[in-house]
Parts: C-alpha cells; sequence; structure tokens
C-alpha cells in the first residue's frame, strides 16, 4: 500500500543553521508515528514543513506517491493535511463552531452569506461523536478550559483530514482525565484510516499510542523503531545520545 | 439549556445603548422647553452625525481586523477637495468618482505598507494622515472650493426622498452594508479571525495580508464617502474637513463596543456611539453651557464609557 | 484725564469719525456692494425703544469661529449690551476654526430659535449652507468681521461689525514709523490664507508704509499659513536679513513665536508691532522689551454694536451694511488705558506690575 506521506531526505537550513538534516519517513494510513526527541531536536520545523508553513531545502515530499511541494498552509490544507498547533491557532473571541470552520466557511444563497445553521449543526454532531465535552457549540472559545479547547482543535482537524492528522503536544498541558479523552479522540482518527503523526515527550503517551517511534536528536535522525520492538530505555538513549 | 447570566462580554456591548437611552432621557427631560426634542433638532443630530457615522464603519473593520487607521480624517478632506475641483470641469458623477478614487488611493497605500512592509499600522497611518493633509492644504492653496453642481448637492447633500433626507439613505445604505459583511459574510469572520489571532488565521488559509490591505482600502473608501457628503452639505470642500472627525469617530465606535485591540467589533454599536456623541454635543449647546464646559463634560462622559466598555472580562 | 488717554480717545474718535478716507487712493474698507463704512455709534437706541426692547423677551446666540482674548471681549460687549437691554443670551458656541462644526453650530443653535444670532464666520465660501436658513427662521443675523460674499445683506442677515481695517493698517505703519524712528528696514510677515480682515490690515500696512514712509523700506516678506509654523518662518526671515530692524506681524499670536525667536538669536533690537492685545505681548512691551506697540482695535465696542445693531434690527430699523469702529496704537506709555479702551478690562496684574 502506497504511503499518505513519503519523506526522502529532507534537508532544512535556515542561513547558515541546519534544522533539520536527512530525515526521511513514510507514514502509512491507520498508523500513529510518534516524533520524540530533546527541546531544539527540530521537531517543530519538520511539522511546519509537513503542513506546509515551510518549504524543505533539499530532499522530496511525496503525498500518495506523487510528488508534492506545499506553496503555503492553505494549499496543505487542501491535500488533506491538518495540524493541531502546540497553540491550538483558535481564535479566543469566536465560538466554537466559526472555530471549526475557519478558513473554510461554508456560505449559502447568491450573497454568499455564512451557514451558520450548517455550521452549528456539523460541529454538535462531531463533538458527539468525539465526545468533546463542551457546552454548546456556540460557546466561546475564551470561556473553555484548556482541556475542551484542546478538545476543539482535534475536532477541527478531524472533520477537515483527508489524509494526515499531525499534533504537536496534544496533551503537554492537560490533566489525566482530559488526556485520556484527548487519547480515546486519537485512536478514534486511528479507526478512521487517517496517517496521524505526533509529536510528544510523554514517552509514556507513546509507548500507549504509538505503533511506531522516530527519534530526532538536534536536527539529525538517529532512527525510527516498532514500538512493540522497543523499550522506554532504547529510546531514552537514543534521544539523550546516551548508552543505556 | 440552563438558565444563565448572559456572558460579561455580552453585558459590556449593552452598555452603549444604555448610555445612550441615559443620556437622552437625561436632555430630554432638561432641554424639554428647549427644542431638543423637536423633529428638526432630532434631525439635526442625525444630519451632523452622518459622516461620522460613515467613518465609523470603516473604521470597526480596521480595528477588528487588529489594525488602526488614524488617516482617515485627512482622506475625508483630500477627498472632498479632489471632487470639488474635478466638479469644476467635469460632469459631477466624475467628481464623485474621483472622490471615492482618492479615498481608497490613501487607504491603498496604507494598506500596502501595512500588510506587506509589515509595518505598525499606528505609526504608518499616522504618516499618512500628514502627507494627506499637507497634500489637501497644497491642492486647496488653504482656500475653500465652492461646489455648485445642483445634482450632486441634492445627492450627497440637502436633498431628500420622500422626505428622507439623502444624507440618512446614504448613512443607512453604509450600516446596512458594513453590518451584513461584517456579521455575515466569511470577509466579516476572516476579519474578525486576524484581529483575534493573527496567527491562527494564518494557518487556517486566511490571506492575511490581503485582509490587512483590504480593510485599510475599505476604510478609504468610508472616508471618501465621508468626504463627498461634506462637501455635498457645506457646499464647499475646504482643508479643515474631517480634522475634529478623528477623535470623535474613534471615540464613537470603542464606547460602542468595538475593541482597539482586535477581534471584536460592533457596527450597530458604532452607530449608536456616533449618535450618542452627536447627541452630547448638541445637548450641551442647547443647555447653553460655556464652551470650555461643553468639552469638560464631554470629555468626562467619553471616559467614563470608554472605562465601563473597555474593561475585559476576567480571563 | 491724563495727556495720554486723551490722545488715545481722540485717536479713536477720529478713527471711528472719519473711517473712509485717510488719504484718496488709500485703502477703504467698503460694504458687500462697496457702501462706504459706516461709524458704529452710528447706531442709536432711545430709552424708549431700549423698554420696548426690555418688554419683547428676545434671546440671542453666538456662534464663534474661535474663542481667545479679541473674540472673548467682542462676546463680552455684545453680552454687556444685551443684558442692557433686557434680551437672553441662550447658547454660545466654538467652532475652532472648523468649518463643518459651525454649520453644525449654527443649525443646532437654531433649535432654540433665538431672535439674534452673532456670528464670525470660518469660511465665507459655505455662506448658504451655513447661514442660508437663519433668516428664513426669523432670526436676525449680524456678521462681525466679514459676511460671506453669497448672502444679501437686508436679507439673509443685517450688517457686518469690524474694525476699519485701512485705519488698522495706518496705524500700524504708523506705530512701525515711530519705534524705528523714521527710517529702517521691515521684515513683513502677513496672513497667508483667504481671510479678508487679515488680508485687507496686512495690504493697508504696505500701502502706507509704501506711500507715507519714505525713510522705511520693506526687505523681506514671509506668508503665514499657520500660525504653529511661525519661529520657523521668523528665523529664516532674520537669518537671511540682519540688516532688519522692525518685524510686522499679522496678529499677536504669532507675534509671541516671533518674540521668542528674537531672544534666541540674541535680537532684541529688533522692534515688533503687531495686532490685538493680549497678556504676554503687553507684558513684554511693559518691560521694554521688543514688542513695541500693538494696535488695538475696539474689540468690546464691535460687541456692543453687534447687540445694538442687531436690537435695531429687531425693532424694525434700517441699519447699515457695515459698521467699523476704530483702533488705537497701544504702547508702553497708554498701555492700562488702551488696554481698558479696547477690551474694556483692566490689563492684567502682571502687566499692571511691570509698569510700576
Amino acid at each position: 500500500m502506497t504511503p499518505v506521506l513519503q519523506l526522502k531526505n529532507i534537508q532544512k537550513s535556515f542561513g547558515g543553521v541546519t534544522a533539520i538534516q536527512d530525515f526521511s519517513l513514510d507514514l502509512h494510513a491507520g498508523e500513529v508515528v510518534a516524533l520524540v526527541g530533546d527541546n531544539g531536536a527540530g521537531k517543530s520545523t519538520l511539522i511546519k514543513m509537513i503542513s506546509g508553513v515551510y518549504s524543505p531545502t533539499a530532499g522530496d515530499i511525496l503525498l500518495d506517491g506523487q510528488p508534492a511541494s506545499f506553496a503555503d498552509a492553505s494549499v496543505a490544507r487542501e491535500r488533506g493535511i491538518e495540524v493541531v498547533y502546540q497553540d491550538l491557532a483558535l481564535a479566543d473571541q469566536q465560538t466554537v463552531y466559526m472555530n471549526l470552520f475557519l478558513g473554510r466557511e461554508p456560505v449559502k444563497g447568491p450573497f454568499k452569506i455564512l451557514d451558520r445553521k450548517k455550521m452549528i449543526a456539523e460541529t454538535e454532531a462531531l463533538v458527539k461523536e468525539l465526545d468533546v465535552r463542551i457546552p454548546s457549540a456556540s460557546a466561546t472559545i475564551r470561556d473553555l478550559s484548556g482541556g475542551q479547547r484542546q478538545g476543539v482543535a482535534i475536532a477541527r482537524a478531524t472533520h477537515w483530514a483527508k489524509k494526515l492528522v499531525l499534533l504537536d503536544e496534544p496533551t503537554a498541558a492537560l490533566g489525566v482525565a482530559e488526556t485520556a479523552r484527548v487519547e480515546a479522540t486519537i485512536e478514534a482518527l486511528k479507526a478512521r484510516k487517517l496517517a496521524i503523526f505526533i509529536i510528544s515527550h510523554s514517552l509514556d503517551q507513546v509507548f500507549r499510542l504509538s505503533d511506531r517511534i522516530c527519534v530526532l536528536r538536534r536536527g539529525q535522525q538517529i532512527g525510527i523503531r516498532e514500538t512493540a520492538k522497543t523499550d522506554k530505555n532504547e529510546i531514552i538513549a537514543m534521544i539523550t545520545g546516551v548508552a543505556a | 439549556m440552563s438558565l444563565t447570566l448572559p456572558p460579561r462580554a455580552v453585558l459590556q456591548g449593552l452598555i452603549v445603548y444604555a448610555g445612550f437611552v441615559l443620556i437622552f432621557m437625561f436632555f430630554a427631560v432638561m432641554l424639554w422647553d428647549r427644542g431638543f426634542l423637536s423633529a428638526q433638532n432630532l434631525t439635526n443630530i442625525v444630519l451632523q452625525t452622518a459622516p461620522a457615522t460613515v467613518l465609523a464603519v470603516g473604521l470597526v473593520f480596521v480595528l477588528a481586523a487588529g489594525e488602526i487607521d488614524l488617516s482617515f480624517g485627512a482622506a475625508v478632506a483630500l477627498a472632498a477637495i479632489v471632487a470639488a475641483l474635478v466638479m469644476r470641469a467635469y460632469p459631477w458623477p466624475i467628481g464623485v468618482a474621483a472622490g471615492l478614487a482618492t479615498g481608497m488611493v490613501v487607504g491603498l497605500v496604507n494598506g500596502l505598507i501595512v500588510a506587506y512592509a509589515r509595518l505598525p499600522s499606528f505609526l504608518v497611518t499616522l504618516a499618512t494622515m500628514g502627507v494627506v493633509a499637507g497634500l489637501a492644504r497644497e491642492l486647496s492653496n488653504l482656500q475653500s472650493i465652492p461646489v455648485t453642481a445642483g445634482p450632486f448637492i441634492a445627492v450627497f447633500g440637502g436633498g431628500s426622498l420622500f422626505g428622507i433626507p439623502s444624507l440618512v439613505f446614504w448613512t443607512v445604505a453604509a450600516l446596512i452594508v458594513g453590518h451584513v459583511v461584517f456579521r455575515e459574510t466569511r470577509f466579516g469572520a476572516h476579519v474578525l479571525a486576524t484581529g483575534d489571532n493573527p496567527r491562527a488565521a494564518l494557518v487556517s488559509g486566511i490571506r492575511v495580508a490581503r485582509l490587512r490591505l483590504s480593510v485599510l482600502v475599505l476604510s478609504g473608501a468610508c472616508a471618501g464617502l465621508a468626504g463627498l457628503l461634506y462637501a455635498g452639505r457645506l457646499q464647499a470642500a475646504r482643508y479643515t474637513l474631517g480634522e475634529s472627525d478623528l477623535m470623535t469617530v474613534i471615540a464613537a465606535v470603542i464606547v460602542g463596543g468595538t475593541a482597539l485591540n482586535g477581534g471584536r467589533g460592533t457596527i450597530p454599536g458604532a452607530l449608536v456611539g456616533s449618535l450618542m456623541m452627536g447627541m452630547l454635543s448638541n445637548g450641551l449647546i442647547l443647555m447653553g453651557l460655556s464652551v470650555s464646559w461643553q468639552m469638560i463634560i464631554k470629555g468626562l462622559i467619553v471616559l467614563a464609557a470608554v472605562a465601563v466598555s473597555l474593561r475585559e472580562p476576567n480571563r | 484725564m491724563s495727556a495720554n488717554r486723551r490722545q488715545f480717545i481722540v485717536g479713536l474718535l477720529c478713527a471711528s469719525a472719519l473711517p473712509t478716507a485717510v488719504f484718496a487712493d488709500a485703502p477703504k474698507t467698503t460694504g458687500p456692494n462697496g457702501e462706504p463704512a459706516a461709524p458704529a455709534s452710528s447706531v442709536i437706541l432711545s430709552d424708549l425703544d431700549v423698554e420696548k426692547l426690555q418688554a419683547g423677551g428676545y434671546t440671542a446666540a453666538f456662534a464663534w469661529h474661535e474663542l481667545y482674548d479679541w473674540s472673548a471681549a467682542v462676546s463680552r460687549g455684545a453680552q454687556d449690551e444685551f443684558a442692557r437691554l433686557g434680551i437672553k443670551v441662550v447658547a454660545e458656541t466654538n467652532a475652532s476654526f472648523d468649518a463643518a462644526r459651525q454649520t453644525g453650530d449654527v443649525e443646532t443653535v437654531l433649535a432654540l430659535a433665538p431672535s439674534i444670532l452673532i456670528s464670525l464666520p470660518v469660511d465665507s465660501e459655505s455662506g448658504t449652507a451655513t447661514y442660508g436658513k437663519v433668516a428664513k427662521a426669523g432670526t436676525r443675523l449680524v456678521f462681525i468681521d466679514n459676511a460671506p460674499a453669497e448672502l444679501a445683506q437686508g436679507t439673509d442677515y443685517v450688517t457686518t461689525v469690524t474694525s476699519d481695517r485701512a485705519i488698522i493698517g495706518a496705524r500700524t505703519a504708523e506705530a512701525m514709523n515711530a519705534a524705528l524712528g523714521g527710517s529702517g528696514k521691515i521684515g513683513y510677515i502677513f496672513h497667508d490664507a483667504n481671510f479678508q480682515v487679515t488680508n485687507q490690515r496686512d495690504q493697508a500696512f504696505v500701502w502706507n508704509i509704501e506711500n507715507r514712509f519714505p525713510g522705511l523700506e520693506i526687505v523681506a516678506r514671509a506668508g503665514m499659513a499657520d500660525p504653529a509654523r511661525i519661529e520657523d518662518i521668523a528665523n529664516a526671515m532674520l537669518t537671511q536679513n540682519p540688516q532688519i530692524t522692525g518685524i510686522y506681524v499679522p496678529w499677536t499670536e504669532p507675534a509671541l513665536g516671533v518674540l521668542a525667536v528674537l531672544r534666541q538669536l540674541g535680537r532684541e533690537d529688533v522692534k515688533i508691532v503687531s495686532i490685538d492685545l493680549n497678556e504676554p505681548a503687553a507684558l513684554d512691551m511693559a518691560k521694554g522689551g521688543s514688542v513695541a506697540a500693538l494696535v488695538a482695535d475696539d474689540a468690546y465696542a464691535i460687541g456692543v454694536t453687534a447687540a445694538r445693531a442687531a436690537a435695531a434690527s429687531l425693532l424694525d430699523r434700517k441699519v447699515d451694511p457695515i459698521l467699523v469702529v476704530g483702533a488705537g496704537i497701544v504702547r508702553k506709555d497708554n498701555l492700562a488705558e488702551g488696554w481698558r479702551a479696547s477690551l474694556n478690562t483692566a490689563p492684567p496684574q502682571s502687566v499692571l506690575d511691570a509698569l510700576n
């Protein structure tokens, strides 16, 4: 089966500084791959290249086997790639349903008026399906808790993602119960046959959720392991570079 | 849904309406025998605030997008002068087009610098304000330029249709179009998102630079229209037009509930804010207060209104 | 009565009695259709008239262009006269030189249906737009200083009351001549805007210098549109023409700026002659500084005359189309009397102290 996403020898430099050196990875539908590494390893840069915010300095990105270059984030989105950023990229003063459809609001009629009914209905359905517990689709983001906001951000990615979802530290700021709910949502995404790429610094979470683990250290790809066939010590050794 | 008090943000937005009603009732009582409530006086208030209301519509978009425009007052004068000069030699519809175009060009210059050179709009529009004001003085040679085209004066100034003054038509048109676009179109939603969280807007595929450009051009267009309304009403164009509107319109918009730092805006609120400012000026004059006291009291009321409507709800 | 006070009053009387021709082709102050200006003193109300007015329950309003020493004095004069005639002042507005604001002010004030409106128009071009409705509402309109050309005297407004600009021009030239001892080079700063009053005064000054005082020569001319820019203008003028010994400034607000520049350049030998009284300028003059003379028109009398003319029109009297008051030269030696004669108040304490 063709991988949803193939990164071949990706390199990213900013001026004289090389952030990513020679990174390669394949992502398949229905699979969760975790990216781990210490701070400054280059994880966010990698995510931004996949989501189209940056372009690689060298190397190829293939989507469904076809070469892809994303001029900007909206092109990547059109191709079915969604990202949940660490800061969630939500408009605080807007409602949940407006955020869900941000940039892609449905319109109706000759004057292209926003179709709020549709947005609210679809939001409610999605929120129920993913068990994201919010007061209503018309609640303002500012009034929600951290976990609820995360749920909204993930719901948004879920709604639109056709191929690949990238998650950058999705539960970093959440408590135990909320983390569990988010992880359940990620499992649901997996069941929908999406490819999932998740950055996490919680090894417990990584071992709970992922099928494969990719380690990055200072821009260099250290290795990829199948989760079932490795253990924490090995991964830690790869992250820190110190033999176990 | 359980019965809860409307969120604080909503209550704050309603303050301007409450304030308006209170002030109206105050003047109605104090000035009941001095003509405040007469049809002519109330009409005067609406007519006098018409250009400011049109400007307020544009400013709501700009502020909601997280920017500010300080040059719209000067643009009003330049647009009026250009229109008046053009109408000396060409038919009046061409003058109208020239006036509107002038406003939009000012907005375009602002927008290009702010959106693409990414300089802060406060500083950019402060600078263009000076340039535009200077151009207005230079072009008019500090003189008033009379406007004599009869149809223009009827359409943009003192004329009326079915008994409703044409100024009212223009203001209502600007309000309705502005409100619908702001609240019910994608563009409006994108404006609010950009002002609220520009990064989120960017990664959501919103063309943030183009949006910033658009709102500044829109503000310029409103300035152009306001210039035409002044030229029609005064039957002359002068470099001082719009000068006093800068502060009045900003106050009106903010008192009306549009946040200074973006993400939130209301056009009906701006209308009420504008009418309230006009009503204040009018009522204080009719009360026979000295000019100094008129200024003091107006300033204090605006201060109070701003303090109430801008206090951020606890995050 | 002191000799100086007598002199001043005689000067004022002569000025008001002979407003038109001091010299054959000298500039003259005339009405809208070239009518000769009538002296302010020609407006007279008998005791019977006053009784009728007091019983009439009339009201009055003001729509100013800007409020400062001079216009405040005019306002006081009018208000004192209204008080005498039993006419109640119901509103006073200040447009801060904004034509659009003045239009709004006049509209608003008409809601009170005043019997009289006194106004100094900011913009002579928006005459009909701003004042067209006043006469139709039955309100008697009196203009201060200038009337918009498109309005008809007699139907749209009653009269214009102003200072005699030709006389002021003559007096400023005379004052300059006296200050420079009959000979010297002059820097001439004029009001670079289309404002009848200042334009005519400035031009009259020039005419008088060129035609009456051969010992004086204008070597530099500079236009000032915005008083805020005066220091740059004065600086440039003095630097380029160091031989200047006297400067004419169109009114006292910018004169203060010129004074500051003189002090900065250490050129306190240069004399300033200007128009209107204000405290800082008078103070400098009292201390024997650069301000040599201020020509003060009878601002208070302008107000009184305006009020009186409007009242006369209420009684259906015919009023001359343009009324003028005189002006006198105020120098250090007649400061107190001159101030009182023009503004009808005592000079500020600081000035009185400096004189002693």
